[in-house]
């Protein structure tokens, strides 16, 4: 076992137990919302969000328009069936459906 | 929470969804943390106790990149800090009498397709239970556990054959953050993202991809404290 994997998975799942269930037994959606606390938090997602999406696309951009065009392609699939089922999951299966489909339609 | 079904089946049913879509999410995991040397009880093992799709590919990026253990760690955590309002969101929804009494185990089910389901089901003016979370969270722990486990087994290679599957596969990262972030898409979180994005860019392209993420994040979450 790799014990570095092991113990950013410890640190990881002991925060995400204490993140999703400490709020829902505090039944922290009766204190007033606004202050810096529920900002930072409200704050820190998207930014982790954005930050990760850009990661991981960066590399795969490219002048060449031929290696290109699936990036493009899944990307615009994962925009579309957003805005018409407004579903994660099926945003995500359709992005790299499309993106496969468009590889193996220009190799 | 319907009349007719027990809540707890009523909940396995609703997460069918969440089921299909999970599987080939965790399976191209599996493959991708075999391919990145790690064994499939490694795989097994970030799935069983972090449970968090986009962290655990980030995770592989981060070990295999030779980052610092608690930077990555520290990485992870704030990439789920968004997790601390799913359960204030759901229990808003579900009421002042709504039981907490068994939230120490369901909760931990609350990913954001668990939690969009549930706050979707009160929406349509459903009752909460805890049988239901049950019921929901267990379909799809259960479908990332088995997605990861067959990944992992079939290995890294598996894919070698079959490049378009393998290029689809390996998009599935960046279109998963997309997807996320357009379902947390909206006016007041705008300039987080955008200085988020900014930097990271900036900070990727002048140092390193670590310190663009570390920088990005950090420059967000500034961003929406400073916001008034």
């Amino acid at each position: 076992m790799n014990w570095d994997l092991l113990t950013v998975a410890l640190l990881a799942g002991a925060a995400n137990w204490l993140f999703r269930v400490v709020p829902t037994l505090a039944r922290t959606d009766r204190f007033a919302p606004g202050g810096l606390l529920e900002r930072f938090l409200a704050a820190t997602g998207p930014a982790a969000i954005a930050t990760l999406f850009v990661a991981a696309i960066l590399p795969a951009l490219t002048p060449d328009l031929l290696r290109l065009a699936p990036v493009i392609g899944g990307t615009l699939a994962v925009l579309g069936v957003w805005l018409a089922r407004r579903s994660v999951v099926l945003a995500t299966l359709a992005g790299a459906v499309t993106h496969g489909a468009a590889v193996w339609l220009l190799s | 929470m319907t009349p007719q079904r027990p809540p707890f089946r009523d909940g396995l049913i609703a997460s069918l969804p969440i089921v299909l879509g999970y599987f080939p999410i965790a399976f191209s995991f599996g493959v991708a943390a075999t391919r990145a040397g790690f064994s499939a009880t490694e795989a097994f093992a970030l799935s069983l106790i972090i449970y968090a799709g986009a962290s655990q590919f980030l995770a592989l990026a981060l070990l295999t990149s030779g980052a610092p253990v608690l930077v990555s760690a520290f990485t992870l955590i704030a990439m789920n800090l968004r997790h601390v309002l799913y359960g204030p969101a759901l229990m808003r929804a579900a009421g002042q009498g709504a039981s907490t009494r068994r939230a120490w185990a369901w909760a931990f089910g609350l990913t954001d397709e668990v939690f969009g389901q549930a706050l979707g089901a009160l929406a349509r003016g459903q009752q909460f239970s805890e049988p239901y979370m049950f019921g929901l969270g267990i379909g799809a722990y259960a479908s990332w556990l088995a997605g990861t486990a067959v990944g992992a087994v079939a290995g890294g290679g598996a894919l070698d054959g079959w490049p378009a599957l393998n290029a689809g596969l390996g998009f599935m990262l960046p279109a998963l953050f997309l997807a996320l972030l357009l379902s947390i898409l909206s006016r007041r979180q705008l300039p987080v993202i955008a200085i988020a994005g900014a930097v990271t860019v900036a900070a990727t392209l002048a140092i390193s991809a670590t310190s663009g993420i570390l920088l990005g994040m950090l420059a967000g979450a500034i961003a929406g404290l400073l916001r008034r």
